[in-house]
């Protein structure tokens, strides 16, 4: 499904002088994959997702998504396919605070070609298969961590994304909401969902089915 | 004082916030200073007189008429005779006259008066004494003002008892007075004398058919109240309508205003839009600065929960914004008043001598001018910085802030208070520019206006021909055959034209006349138009066609039948379809018969944006004035030509002298000065206005983005393109605009009475001009959003996602 060949991210320091945050990066991954990002904090995860993502566009080489060469494409394609393929869970949820539970999972909604009727259905089978209609009309802010992330989940997946990205997504949880989320994400794998997520734990990244170790912007080691 | 301190270096700490904030509200109270001092010089500072509100003027209304008379000798004689609620009651017949024996000859208008004018008005003289009761019908007698004695006397202190030359005759100046406020006596008023009841050329018994030429004022004698006063006169109305029912007044009302009053009233509509217009202007200058005290107040809650939290309590804080706010209005109010200062002087200029203020008279500085701008601007430092302060300074703002939530839902209230901020601003502006729109379309519409005649390249001059020297028709006639002759050889005049009146300039006065046939009205209900004594070839030179009939010609003279020609519209109501030609009409009071010998095109004689009715011209050889307008076409600068007529004067009558010579183009300017007047203080007013409503926009929308940089950023992660957060970003900025632009056309609507007596052909709920007041700012307030809107759609997903 993804493909990078010698791909590297590079922040100008000083006159002709670099800071590479990743550099010759070569990773394949299948559809239907569950991959776990490790590394020591500033390795280069964050901004590896990032570029996954087609959200940061300062990177160099050659990144292949299913058939398409990403490295080919102008920033307005990149967000059609982005927009079409790949959903994204935040370590700190980033629901929009004036925004209620339902709102906050119509955005993603709002935002492709979905009709009114097909927006409400969605949004109405994600709180039931989230078990979270109960909540519908609260405010984040009356939700607990571990609900607010749910929620997080819910939104990134309701555009029915082939690729899931999360960047520590139970960074700020405790370990029981933290088990309920993984729950969550082998829930979705089985479904044949690809996920990609970055995580300093452990037993987190034993859910995954493959481990890759980031270090200083070089890939270390791959686990099968 | 500590406090006071602390503000001014907070301050100076800032320059671009201060300097921004001090620019916006200087704009907004310069001009309120500006319009203030024009409506002290105008209406507030009062007549010069003894309780002026105390002394009223009585005028007199035809019978079915708009128009305002004064009034008639006899019906003057009448009431004075008969009342008992005036402890004085007086009468001035305002005539001009030529000043011989001071260098050139000069014309100045005189006010003929009764003995007790000065008494009644309570000015007391400089020097010497006012006029005495038995100098009122015999003697000749002047009292000068000190502007003139000053001028033409070189301040001589044996003034007293010096003469005055007046029309060649030598009159004993016996007083001298402080000049009088141009918006009761017009300009250049600086000769009064007696014999109220004397016009030259006209026989008493003339005189006393009714023609209201006296400016009749009273004294309410003390409790005597305005209601009183206006029964009492009301008895004395009925009495001379029964008394004298054949008068030409007869059926004629009194107009009763108090002297405030009576100076003031054509301005007040214009001035109270004009205050209106600035007080709008003030409040949207204040709306932005609350908006930036506000951003600036809760970027300081460390600070404030610091001093709370070291025992300041919430009004010691309070005090604290309060200070900085009525600092920077303060800076504003000094800047403000040197903007007016600088402004004032220009409006005379503007004006084209429409407002009663003498060149170079007008001044914003006064201490009634300063007191205001420094009231409005402690004023305005309060209320823009009050809401500001109490939002900032609430405990549970800071409370928010420890606990070091989002941050976004503390700013709710924020939020909506500048929403309401900008709605308004947009509501305010939206309503000044309609109204600024309405104005300039009723300003061109009244420019383009064809007054009838060919006013290209006119020169205007006025000679009085004096008593002694011209003392009939004949003799009148005869010297307006010698200066038409001795001018139209003249090299370089195209036309000439020789009339006791001339259109737009003076009033021309009311003939009254009706059809002789069937039921003849009594004269007091027949109707008055304006009645021309012109020159043969007269309608040629100004250009006004000749419809139907014959141009007068030498047969036209004294001895032959009275003959008189018509306007278009006036034989239109008179005589419908009929041919007016070869028919008679009874005219003036006397009830002369005379015949139409033609109808002419119509003319705007008295007002530009009023189109006449009946419109009489007559034969200069057959009736005249003394009062001659000399009326020249050529394209020759004003000088030469003032030069050439003087010199073709002297020729003629040395004692003869030539006043108000102007291009006519200065009249035309004149009858538009009100028109341009307030079309360049509202035009201005709306583009201050448009301007700070634009900024205050761009500021609000630019302070949400940037508080909404996180969110957008999510946004943008979850799927949104550029198009969508323009989107948002301008839907939430439009919506308050669009509420303001709602409730503005509903308040331009409200406000179209009040403007609406000031326009001409265009109506106040205009519905292309409101619709397009609306589009435009509708257009600049899109334009503020996508600024920042734009900005928005720059922002890094990564780097937004990242800072939270
Ligand atoms: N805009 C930037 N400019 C310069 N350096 C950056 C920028 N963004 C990230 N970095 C650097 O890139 C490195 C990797 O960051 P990141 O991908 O967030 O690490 P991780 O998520 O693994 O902790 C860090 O050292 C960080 O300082
Ligand atoms: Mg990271």
């Amino acid at each position: 499904m993804i493909k990078l060949r010698n791909l590297e991210r590079r922040y100008p320091l000083a006159k002709e002088k670099f800071f590479y945050v990743l550099r010759d990066i070569n990773i394949d991954i299948q559809e239907g994959e569950f991959i776990s990002i490790m590394g020591p904090s500033g390795a280069g995860k964050s901004t590896l997702l990032h570029i996954l993502g087609m959200h940061d566009h300062g990177w160099r080489g050659e990144y292949f998504f299913r058939e398409t060469a990403v490295h080919h494409l102008k920033t307005k394609e990149r967000a059609t396919l982005r927009n079409e393929q790949i959903g994204f869970v935040f370590q700190q949820y980033h629901l929009l605070d004036d925004l209620t539970v339902y709102e906050n999972l119509d955005i993603p909604l709002s935002y492709r070609r979905y009709s009114k009727s097909e927006r409400a259905a969605l949004v109405a089978d994600t709180l039931d298969r989230f078990q979270i209609v109960g909540k519908k009309d609260l405010y984040p802010r009356q939700l607990s961590g571990g609900q607010q992330q749910l929620v997080g989940v819910a939104r990134a997946i309701i555009a029915e994304p082939k690729l899931l990205l999360a960047d520590e997504p139970t960074g700020n949880l405790h370990s029981g909401q933290g088990e309920e989320i993984m729950e969550l994400f082998r829930k979705l794998n089985d479904e044949g969902m690809t996920i990609i997520q970055v995580t300093h734990s452990e037993k987190n990244a034993s859910y995954g089915k493959r481990t890759i170790q980031l270090r200083d912007g070089w890939i270390t080691k791959r686990e099968q | 004082m500590n406090d006071l301190k602390f503000a001014l270096r907070q301050l100076r700490k800032s320059p671009a916030f201060t300097s921004i904030a001090v620019i916006t509200l200087a704009l907004g109270i310069g001009l309120n200073t500006a319009i203030f001092s024009l409506i002290n010089d105008l209406f507030l500072k009062g007549l010069p007189f003894q309780e002026p509100e105390r002394v009223l003027h009585i005028l007199t209304k035809g019978k079915d008429r708009t128009d305002e008379f004064q009034m008639s000798a006899l019906r003057f004689m009448l009431y004075r005779d008969g009342q008992t609620i005036f402890s004085g009651f007086a009468a001035e017949n305002q005539q001009a006259a030529t000043v011989s024996g001071l260098g050139d000859p000069l014309s100045v208008p005189i006010f003929k008066a009764t003995a007790n004018w000065f008494d009644v008005l309570g000015v007391r003289p400089i020097m010497g004494r006012t006029f005495l009761p038995q100098e009122e019908e015999g003697a000749d007698v002047a009292i000068i003002t000190d502007r003139f004695w000053k001028a033409r006397f070189a301040g001589s202190q044996d003034i007293i008892g010096k003469t005055i030359v007046l029309d060649g005759v030598a009159h004993t100046i016996v007083g001298v007075i402080a000049k009088m406020p141009v918006s009761w006596t017009g300009p250049n008023a600086d000769v009064w004398t007696t014999k109220p009841m004397v016009i030259p050329g006209f026989s008493y018994e003339k005189m006393m058919r009714g023609s209201a030429f006296l400016r009749v004022i009273g004294r309410l004698k003390p409790g005597v109240t305005l209601d009183q006063a206006k029964a009492a006169l009301g008895t004395l109305e009925d009495s001379y309508r029964s008394q004298f029912p054949e008068r030409g007044d007869a059926q004629a009302r009194n107009i009763i205003k108090t002297l405030p009053e009576d100076v003031t009233e054509n301005l007040r509509p214009g001035f109270a839009t004009l205050l209106t217009a600035v007080g709008f202007v003030l409040l949207i200058a204040c709306s932005n600065v609350a908006n930036l005290l506000l951003v600036r107040f809760s970027g300081r809650r460390r600070e404030i929960s610091l001093r709370l939290a070291l025992g300041a309590t919430r009004g010691s804080v309070l005090r604290l914004f309060v200070f900085e706010s009525v600092l920077i209005s303060l800076l504003a109010g000094i800047l403000g008043a040197a903007l007016a200062w600088q402004l004032v002087p220009l409006v005379p200029k503007l004006t084209a001598n429409f407002l009663p203020i003498e060149q170079g008279s007008a001044s914003a500085l006064s201490v009634p001018v300063l007191l205001f701008t420094i009231g409005l601007s402690l004023v305005t430092g309060f209320a823009m910085g009050l809401y500001p302060a109490l939002q900032s300074s609430r405990a549970d703002i800071v409370d928010a802030l420890k606990e070091g939530g989002r941050g976004t839902q503390g700013s709710v209230r924020q939020q909506q208070f500048r929403k309401i901020l900008v709605g308004a601003q947009v509501a305010l502006s939206v309503t000044l520019l309609a109204g600024a729109s309405l104005l300039i379309t009723s300003f061109v519409r009244l420019s383009q206006q064809d007054p009838g005649f060919n006013t290209d390249k006119l020169w205007i001059g006025v000679t009085v021909l004096s008593q002694a020297q011209h003392p009939d028709q004949a003799r009148r006639a005869r010297f307006a055959e010698q200066l038409q002759t001795a001018l139209r050889a003249t090299p370089g005049f195209e036309d000439l034209m020789l009339s006791s009146s001339f259109p737009l300039f003076g009033n021309p006065g009311a003939t009254l006349y009706t059809r002789p046939e069937g039921n003849v009205p009594p004269v007091a209900e027949r109707k008055g138009a304006p009645s021309n004594d012109i020159m043969p070839g007269w309608f040629r030179a100004a250009g006004i066609p000749l419809i139907a009939g014959r141009d007068f010609n030498e047969q036209d003279v004294m001895d032959h039948p009275n003959v008189i020609i018509i306007s278009k519209a006036g034989a239109k109501t008179v005589f419908g379809d009929e041919n007016p030609i070869g028919k008679t009409l009874l005219i003036t009071n006397g009830s002369v018969p005379v015949e139409i010998v033609g109808v002419v095109g119509d003319v705007r004689s008295v007002q530009l944006n009023h189109a006449n009715n009946m419109e009489f011209y007559r034969p200069f050889a057959q009736e005249s004035w003394p009062f001659l307008k000399i009326v020249v076409r050529s394209p020759l600068p004003p000088e030469t030509i003032t030069y050439s007529i003087q010199t073709a004067l002297r020729s003629i009558d040395p004692s003869l002298a030539l006043i108000w010579p102007q291009p006519f183009s200065e009249i035309m300017a004149q009858a538009l000065g009100q028109a341009r007047l307030m079309m360049w203080l509202l035009g201005i007013f709306a583009g201050v206005a448009l301007l700070l409503a634009s900024i205050g926009i761009y500021g609000a929308v630019a302070y949400t983005v940037e508080q909404r940089t996180g969110e957008i950023g999510v946004r943008m992660a979850l799927g949104a393109q550029t198009r969508d957060v323009l989107r948002l970003v301008v839907n939430q900025g439009m919506k308050p605009v669009l509420v303001g632009l709602a409730i503005g056309i509903a308040a331009a609507f409200a406000l179209g009475r009040l403007i609406g007596s000031q326009l001409y052909q265009v109506s106040a709920h205009d519905p292309l001009l409101l619709g397009g007041a609306t589009v435009l700012l509708m257009a600049i307030a899109l334009m503020a959003c996508l600024l920042p809107a734009r900005r928005a759609t720059n922002v890094d997903p990564i780097t937004a996602l990242r800072s939270e």
